[in-house]
């Protein structure tokens, strides 16, 4: 494949293009598969019970049943869970994006005494196993009284990011120069001033990925909230309050079908919207 | 890290000439601090501390209610190493990480070299169709996969037993043989997007002229894949693999969703195992003790601790290595 890199550049006749066209069919067809729940499930959301059986494979439906949508949004709950997955998502995004970088900033840009203990510390957080430490989390929680509050699962959802993205932000706020920051301080602009008009502007690539993760994490997030509304189904966010409705399977197949789409589609649609950019993030992750 | 301790001496040479009162110091440092307490609010308690914490509690047998009170020493970890269900719960968690990190890496390696050609036109909208899935949940995909199978699963089954492929109904999930290997491709399908742009990035930045410089010298396609991709990739591979292989190793969403751990206890994974000691009702599962539950999440923590510590030695003596190779 290489050659034509060669100068020797070969003319395009039709043989030389079937292989191409052979790598195409064989992605899209791939591709086609690689969805095709997505699809399935979307195609599902629309059918009667019976057809979901019967014409089980096809991603055609009969007619377009909005039931199945409204009995997910009232008798499954979904407005309630759906209002939650936005608060809990936009809540932790922003509490992240805040917390970890001014952290960052003041990390990055002072003399703080202390600095070399509070970065040491951070990066051995790094390394340390999360996930194994959900009991006593959950007994903290209980004794200061957050159990069963939406509180409870934004909390523990950005305490866990923090470190992280704090780190993320101390990397990009060192890449940018000093000057501008030290014109500010000459003409007298005060240190908050310095990190919210000037700094935190700059950063605005960095706001932007950590943002797209934070919003998926959170939007996806299953294990926390699930642990920390078990006690109470009304806060249930749409991943927890889907587990939860094939458990109680009170509406049918069907509807179980339109609760899923309405979980997915909004996470999906900001992908694809902002794929390259979602793309491009998780490459510079492997890359830095 | 050196010119960042660098710089920050300088800055802050200035301290040492005047004595620093503790009013100077405020007016100094004041506004740093307190940008940092937000982050020390949050993560000392609900970080630091539950770390510190999960280490006391695997030292009572306690249902979770009240305070501990009966202390068992290390009964507890003594009872975990002793339960069979606990290794069966282990093997299947290495089992899990260990088909799919493999098949995985392979098949994401594969499909990026054909991304990666540049002869190709639109590997942008491929790669985006094949990345889509990690966007989603691992719960909600595994709650489509298993609508999936009650649903087209029995028209498949249809066809099976009049092609006359199976004797009976394939029960994906019911079946104590099929529960993992099923879940294990669910698990496949869904994360394989994050390797595929991984290894796509580390494919990118191999400069072009290797190749075309190799292919002048009469290499062929096998022999730049093997002298000038591999070596090159060698590095990204080895974190790519690393991430690999801890996230599987953590997995719970998708085993609890699809399978609960069973049947009877068929696919049930070292997370899932703890889950259903620390937050069963004690109604439901009389065993429920989350001293014991936590005994195993400390147990398996620190086996992911000590593989993140092999992994950065073996990371260092690559590097190493490489180094001596190149001076």
């Amino acid at each position: 494949m290489a050659v034509s890199l060669v100068g020797r550049r070969v003319p395009d006749r039709p043989l030389r293009r079937l292989p191409m066209l052979l790598v195409h069919l064989f992605l899209i067809g791939l591709g086609f598969l690689y969805l095709y729940p997505f699809l399935w499930v979307l195609a599902s959301s629309f059918k009667s019970p019976g057809e979901f059986f019967e014409a089980g494979p096809s991603l055609i439906p009969a007619a377009l049943r909005w039931d199945n949508y409204r009995d997910a949004w009232n008798i499954g709950h979904f407005s309630t869970y759906f209002l939650n997955t936005v608060i809990v998502a936009v809540s932790v995004t922003s509490l992240v994006i805040l917390i970890s970088s001014m952290a960052g900033f003041v990390l990055a840009r002072t003399a703080v005494p202390g600095r070399t203990v509070i970065l040491g510390g951070m990066v051995a957080l790094m390394f340390l196993p999360g996930g194994y430490t959900i009991i006593p989390t959950f007994e903290l929680v209980q004794k200061l009284g957050l159990l069963n509050t939406l509180w409870a699962v934004i909390l523990v959802q950005a305490a866990g990011a923090l470190v992280f993205n704090a780190l993320l932000f101390l990397g990009y706020f060192l890449t940018i120069g000093r000057e501008i920051e030290e014109a500010a301080r000459v003409d007298g602009a005060s240190f908050p001033r310095i990190y919210a008009q000037i700094m935190l502007p700059l950063a605005r690539p960095m706001v932007a990925t950590v943002a797209l993760f934070q919003f998926m994490t959170n939007w996806n997030s299953f294990w926390i909230p699930l642990v920390f509304t078990l006690g109470n189904p009304a806060l249930r966010t749409l991943a927890v309050g889907m587990y939860a409705f094939v458990g109680e399977n009170s509406t049918g197949w069907t509807a179980i079908c339109a609760g899923a789409v309405m979980s997915i589609l909004p996470i999906m649609l900001v992908f694809f919207l902002l794929q390259r950019h979602f793309i491009e993030a998780v490459a510079g992750a492997i890359k830095g | 890290m050196v010119p960042l301790a660098a710089r920050a001496g300088q800055v802050s040479l200035g301290s040492g000439i005047r004595r620093a009162s503790p009013y100077r110091f405020l007016r100094r440092h004041g506004w740093s601090y307190l940008f940092l307490i937000p982050l020390f609010a949050l993560v000392l308690p609900f970080v630091v501390y539950p770390l510190i914490a999960s280490v006391e509690i695997t030292l009572y047998d306690w249902d979770g209610i009240g305070h501990p009170t009966r202390y068992v020493g290390l009964d507890n970890f003594a009872r975990v190493i002793h339960d069979p269900l606990f290794w069966n719960a282990f093997a299947h968690t290495f089992e899990y990480a260990g088909v799919l990190v493999p098949i995985q890496l392979t098949l994401a390696l594969a499909l990026a070299l054909v991304l990666n050609n540049p002869r190709l036109r639109g590997a942008a909208v491929y790669r985006a169709i094949y990345f889509a899935p990690v966007v989603t949940s691992a719960a909600l995909v595994g709650i489509v996969v298993s609508l999936l199978l009650t649903s087209v699963g029995q028209s498949l089954n249809h066809a099976l037993l009049q092609l006359g492929l199976v004797r009976e109904p394939v029960d994906w999930l019911g079946s104590p043989t099929l529960a993992l290997p099923t879940i294990i491709a669910v698990g496949i399908w869904h994360t394989f997007g994050y390797n595929l742009v991984y290894f796509l990035a580390g494919l990118q930045s191999i400069p072009r002229e290797l190749f075309e410089a190799a292919a002048v010298d009469g290499a062929n396609a096998w022999q730049r894949f093997r002298y000038i991709t591999v070596p090159m990739l060698r590095e990204v591979g080895a974190v790519i693999l690393f991430l690999a292989i801890l996230g599987s190793l953590q997995v719970f969403d998708l085993v609890l969703v699809m399978t609960g751990g069973g049947p009877y206890y068929a696919s049930e994974v070292v997370s899932t195992y703890i889950y259903r000691f620390a937050f069963t009702p004690a109604a439901v599962q009389a065993e429920a003790n989350v001293g014991y539950a936590s005994a195993a999440a400390f147990l398996m923590g620190l086996l992911v601790m000590g593989l993140t510590a092999l992994q950065f030695l073996a990371a260092g003596v690559l590097r190493r290595q490489r180094a001596e190779a190149a001076g």
